[in-house]
C-alpha cells in the first residue's frame, strides 16, 4: 500500500472541474505542484516547496474511497462524494480536516417544476416512487427517513436532472443554490446537505504519524487574508433541460450521448441525414428536436443508457458496445439487445498490468497468485461487471474490484495490481509504463434497443425504421 | 492460520447444534401443545416490504443487506430477512382469508450488518404470531407460552418486564409535533434514546406526565389505574393506559409476576399496544408485543396481532449440551478385523442395536469415542464382547439378542 520511501506524504488531488480552483488554492499557501495542470500528461506530481510531499491525480469522486482505504493521507475533494461514502460506509477510515471555500453547492432532494405532487403525496403513495442520483447512498437515508413506502434508487453517472418528470419523480442532485436548481428545471424539496471542496484525511494516519508540518501549511488557508483565496467562480454550464408535456404521445424515446461521446455521435447522425435541433456545442439540450418522426430524443450519459432502456424509460439508446456488456453482466435476462453495430468510437477493452509484473498473460497473474505474490489481486475498473465476469471466469482467487469513475491507468502499480481499461491506440498505457496482457474485446458505439417494445406494434414500425436508417450508415 | 470464514458469520459446531435443537425443540413443542402450527418464510423478501411506516426504522434499515437481484434492472431491491414478525404477516396477509385468528410459529435466521464484525450478523430467533385476535387474552397466552418455554429450558428465574407502545404513542401525539419533527422523536426513542423526549419544546403538562412514566415502576395493574387517574392527562393517553391496564389485570389473576416499565422497551417500531421483555441471567432472550396495524401496512386488511421472538444464540448459551446424556446412549460397535462377515456382523449389530433405541457407532479404526458401552465383534465364536465403561463390566455374548439384553440388564438406558 505504500508508495517509494515510506515518509513520503501522499496527497490525492482532483482532476476535471474542481483542478483549476485547486491549484489555485495550492498556490495561494504556497504548496503549487508545476504540473497540476488540465493539459498534463503526467499524473505523479512531487512538491517543489516540500519535497516530502508527492501527489497523484484521481477522478474527485473516488478520492474519498482512496483515502478511506490509506492509499493517500490527504486529499482534496468535494464534501459531496465524502458524504455518499459515509452514508453507505459510516465506518470509513476517512475524516474531514477542514472545508474550502470554493466549490460550494447543496444537495437537494428535488422535484421536477413540472410536478403535480407533493412530498406528503408522495408519503401517502402507494405507488412506486423512482429517485435518480449520483449520491444513492444519500439517497437511500433521505427515503428512509421520508419513509416513503416503495421506492427505487437509478443510481446514475450524470444527467440527473434530464430524467425529471418522464423517468423519475425525484432527484438527489448537486447544485450551488435554489436558483440553479431552478435552472434545471427543479424545485427543492429540501436541502439534504451542504458541500463544498475540503481536505480530507487518512483517520488512521493522523492518528499515529506525524504531520504537522504539511497540517500547518493548511492551517495558514484560514489566518491573514483568509477568505476566497479562490477567486476563479466555478463554471457553471447548464443544459437546457426545457420539458414540453405534449410532445411524448405515441411517440418512442431515443437516448443520445452527452459528454465526450456527443461529437462523434451528432457526426454520425449528419451523415445518416438526420437533422438535429439542439445537440452540438453551442446549442444543447436535454431535449432536442430532430426531423425524425415519432421520435423523442433526451440526452444522458452513455454508462446509464442500457439499465434505462432495460427498464422501458427509453425505447432506444446509442451508447458503447462496452456499456451494453457491463450491463449484461449485471443483469444476464435483461430486455436489452444490441439492434446496429454503428462502428465509431472503436477502443478495446484490455487488461493491463505494471510494465514490471513477471507475467505476460492471465495465466502467469493466476500463478503469481499462487506462489503467494498479489494477492488479493485489486483490480481498478469503471467497468464493475465486466472485471468481476473476467476474473470469476478465470478461476482468480481471490481479488477485489475497485470501482472508479475513470482515470484509472494512475492506479497502478501503487493503489492497484491490475486494471480492466479501455484502449484506443495504447498510447496512454505505454506512457505511464503499462503493459495490455490480455483483450477482453472490442467495443464500438452502437444502438441498443428493448426486446419489449419491439412487441409493441405500436412502436415497432418506427424502432425498425430508425434501426434501418442507423444500419445503412453504419454498413 | 487465517480464517476464510466471513466476518461477522457463526459456525456452529456439533455442541453448538446440540444446545441449539434442545431450545428448538423445547420452542416446538410447547407451540404444537398451544395449538401453534409452523411456517417458514423465504430468506429473500423485496426491501418495500420493510420501508413503509411503522415497520423497521431509518436505523435498522440503514443495516439491512440488501442488492439488486441479476434481473433487478428495474432497480427494485432485495433483502436478506431483516426480521421475522413483519414476512410472517405478510403471509398471513397473502394467505388467510378475512381476519381468521392464526396460530403460527417458526424458527428462522434473521440478517443485520454490525460494525466490529464481532458479534453475529446473522441471528436466529424462535417466533410466534397470534393473528387476528384483538382480545387481551392473546398477550396473556403468548406470554404464558414464552415463559413455559423457558421454564423448560430451566430458567425458571426469567424476568417479564412491561411497557405500551400506544401510550407512548399517544404521547408523543399530545406533543403536537410536525410530522417530520414527530418521525425523528419517535425514530430517537425507538433507539432507545429516551432523553429526546425531554429535549422536546412544548405542553409543560404533558412534558410533567412524560417524566412521570419514564420514573416510576410499578408491579401490578393498581400502578397502571393510578396513573390513568393522574391529572391532566388526554382522553386519548388514559385510554391508553387502561388498555394496559386490561392486560396486566389479566396477568395478576393468572399469577405472572412483571415490572412495568416504560422505558424498557427498544425497538417497537411495529407496536401499538403492549410490549414485553424478558430477560435471563442478565441477557435478554425473548421480546414481543402487540402490532394491530402491520397486516394492514403490508398489504392485508385491519387485523389484531401479538407475537414474540425467542433470541436463540443468547438461549442456546444459556442451557447444557446434550453429549453426556447421548454418551449413556452411545454404543461403540468396534470391529479389529477388517474381514467381510466381521464387518457384516457390525452392520447386522448396529441396526438392532438401532431398533433398540440406542444409538450405535461403528468403528473400524480402534479411535478412542467417547460413550459408555463398547461392543468388540470377533470373528471367532461366541462372537461378541459387550463392555460397560462406567460400571466397568464385562460380558461375552453369542447373538444380536443377547447383547441387546445385556445391555439391558447392566443399566437402565434412559
Amino acid at each position: 500500500m505504500v508508495s517509494g520511501v515510506a515518509q513520503d506524504t501522499r496527497l490525492a488531488l482532483p482532476k476535471g472541474v474542481m483542478l483549476s480552483r485547486t491549484a489555485e488554492f495550492l498556490n495561494s499557501i504556497g504548496l503549487g505542484f508545476e504540473d497540476y495542470t488540465s493539459k498534463t500528461r503526467i499524473y505523479r506530481l512531487r512538491s517543489q516547496t516540500m519535497p516530502s510531499l508527492c501527489a497523484k491525480m484521481l477522478n474527485e469522486r473516488d478520492i474519498p474511497v482512496q483515502v478511506a482505504i490509506g492509499n493517500y493521507d490527504f486529499g482534496i475533494c468535494t464534501s459531496d462524494w465524502l458524504q455518499e461514502l459515509q452514508a453507505r460506509y459510516p465506518a470509513s477510515n476517512v475524516v474531514k480536516v477542514c472545508d474550502l471555500e470554493y466549490d460550494t453547492a447543496g444537495i437537494f432532494l428535488a422535484f421536477s417544476r413540472n410536478a403535480s405532487f407533493t412530498e406528503d403525496t408522495l408519503r401517502d403513495s402507494d405507488s412506486t416512487v423512482r429517485i435518480v442520483t449520483q449520491y444513492p447512498a444519500l439517497a437511500e437515508s433521505a427515503a428512509y427517513k421520508m419513509r416513503l413506502k416503495k421506492f427505487r434508487i437509478f443510481p446514475l453517472w450524470g444527467s440527473a436532472e434530464a430524467y425529471l418528470p418522464e423517468n423519475a419523480d425525484l432527484a438527489v442532485i448537486s447544485a450551488a443554490d435554489e436558483a440553479a436548481l431552478a435552472a434545471m428545471n427543479l424545485r427543492a424539496v429540501r436541502k439534504i446537505a451542504d458541500s463544498s471542496a475540503c481536505i480530507i484525511a487518512h483517520r488512521e494516519g493522523l492518528q499515529t504519524a506525524d504531520f504537522s508540518r504539511i497540517l500547518a501549511v493548511f492551517s495558514s488557508a484560514f489566518t491573514g487574508s483568509g477568505k476566497s483565496r479562490v477567486k476563479t467562480p466555478a463554471p457553471s454550464s447548464v443544459i437546457d433541460n426545457d420539458y414540453a408535456p405534449a410532445a411524448a404521445n405515441g411517440n418512442i424515446w431515443l437516448a443520445l450521448a452527452d459528454g465526450h461521446q456527443q461529437v462523434h455521435t451528432a457526426a454520425f447522425l449528419e451523415k445518416a441525414g438526420i437533422k438535429m435541433q439542439g445537440y452540438s456545442k453551442d446549442d444543447m439540450r436535454r431535449r432536442p428536436a430532430s426531423n425524425m418522426d415519432g421520435v423523442n430524443i433526451k440526452v444522458i450519459r452513455p454508462q446509464d443508457m442500457p439499465q434505462q432502456v432495460a427498464n422501458g424509460n427509453f425505447d432506444l439508446a446509442v451508447t458503447g458496445k462496452d456499456w451494453l456488456l457491463d450491463h449484461l453482466y449485471q443483469f444476464p435476462s435483461s430486455p436489452v439487445v444490441e439492434l446496429a453495430d454503428l462502428g465509431f468510437g472503436r477502443v478495446r477493452v484490455v487488461a493491463v498490468v505494471g510494465e514490471d509484473v513477471p507475467a505476460d498473460s492471465i495465466e502467469g497473474i493466476r500463478e503469481l497468485i499462487k506462489s503467494g505474490k498479489l494477492t488479493p489481486l485489486r483490480i481498478a475498473s469503471e467497468y464493475v461487471n465486466i472485471a468481476d465476469k473476467y476474473l470469476r471466469d478465470r478461476h482468480i482467487a481471490r481479488y477485489r474490484v475497485i470501482p472508479t469513475w475513470g482515470a484509472t491507468e494512475v492506479y497502478l502499480p501503487e493503489d492497484a495490481d491490475m486494471l480492466i481499461e479501455n484502449t484506443e491506440t495504447g498510447q496512454t498505457l505505454a506512457r505511464h509504463r503499462l503493459k495490455i496482457i490480455d483483450t477482453l474485446f472490442e467495443s464500438t458505439a452502437c444502438l441498443i434497443g428493448n426486446r419489449l417494445s419491439l412487441d409493441s406494434t405500436d412502436k415497432r414500425a418506427k424502432i425498425e425504421k430508425l434501426v434501418k436508417i442507423f444500419r445503412s450508415i453504419a454498413g | 492460520m487465517e480464517s476464510q470464514r466471513c466476518k461477522g458469520a457463526r459456525d456452529l459446531l456439533a455442541e453448538d447444534m446440540e444446545r441449539f435443537r434442545q431450545v428448538e425443540d423445547a420452542f416446538r413443542n410447547s407451540c404444537i401443545n398451544w395449538g401453534y402450527r409452523e411456517i417458514k418464510t423465504p430468506t429473500l423478501e423485496y426491501i418495500h416490504l420493510f420501508t413503509a411506516a411503522g415497520t423497521l426504522t431509518p436505523a435498522m434499515l440503514s443495516r439491512v443487506y440488501s442488492f439488486l437481484d441479476w434481473d433487478g434492472w428495474g432497480g427494485e431491491r432485495i433483502v436478506l430477512r431483516p426480521d421475522g414478525t413483519i414476512p410472517a404477516a405478510r403471509l398471513y396477509s397473502e394467505n388467510f382469508s378475512g381476519s381468521k385468528i392464526a396460530r403460527l410459529y417458526y424458527v428462522t435466521n434473521v440478517f443485520a450488518f454490525e460494525e466490529t464484525g464481532k458479534e453475529n450478523r446473522e441471528k436466529w430467533q424462535c417466533g410466534v404470531e397470534l393473528l387476528g385476535d384483538g382480545n387481551p387474552t392473546s398477550e396473556a397466552e403468548i406470554i404464558g407460552l414464552a415463559l413455559e418455554v423457558l421454564n423448560t429450558l430451566g430458567l425458571a428465574k426469567a424476568s417479564l418486564k412491561l411497557s405500551h407502545a400506544g401510550v407512548l404513542k399517544a404521547l408523543i401525539a399530545e406533543l403536537k409535533l410536525n410530522t417530520e419533527e414527530k418521525a425523528d422523536l419517535l425514530d430517537e426513542i425507538l433507539e432507545g434514546n429516551w432523553q429526546a423526549l425531554s429535549k422536546v419544546n412544548g405542553n409543560k403538562k404533558i412534558a410533567a406526565a412524560v417524566s412521570t412514566l419514564m420514573n416510576l415502576k410499578g408491579r401490578s395493574s393498581g400502578f397502571l389505574v393510578n396513573l390513568a387517574a393522574m391529572p391532566g392527562l388526554s382522553r386519548s393517553i388514559v385510554r391508553e393506559l387502561e388498555a394496559f391496564a386490561g392486560v396486566t389485570g389479566l396477568l395478576d389473576t393468572l399469577g405472572y409476576k412483571y415490572e412495568i416499565d416504560f422505558t424498557s422497551i427498544k425497538g417497537f417500531e411495529y407496536y401499538t399496544g403492549l410490549c414485553f421483555k424478558i430477560r435471563a441471567n442478565n441477557t435478554k432472550v425473548c421480546s414481543g408485543g402487540r402490532y394491530d396495524n402491520l397486516v394492514g401496512l403490508v398489504g392485508g386488511g385491519n387485523v389484531p396481532a401479538c407475537g414474540f421472538a425467542l433470541y436463540l444464540d443468547e438461549l442456546a448459551a444459556q442451557v447444557r449440551p446434550w453429549s453426556r446424556q447421548k454418551a449413556e446412549k452411545t454404543v461403540i460397535v468396534r470391529v479389529d478385523s477388517a474381514g467381510a462377515e466381521s464387518v457384516k456382523e457390525a452392520f447386522k449389530l448396529s441396526a438392532a442395536l438401532r431398533s433398540a433405541g440406542l444409538i450405535a457407532e461403528l468403528d473400524f479404526r480402534g479411535s478412542q469415542l467417547d460413550a459408555r458401552w463398547e461392543i468388540s465383534v470377533q470373528e471367532k465364536k461366541p462372537g461378541y464382547t459387550v463392555k460397560d465403561k462406567i460400571k466397568n463390566l464385562q460380558k461375552k455374548a453369542a447373538d444380536t439378542n443377547e447383547v441387546v439384553n445385556i445391555i439391558g440388564g447392566f443399566g437402565k438406558v434412559g
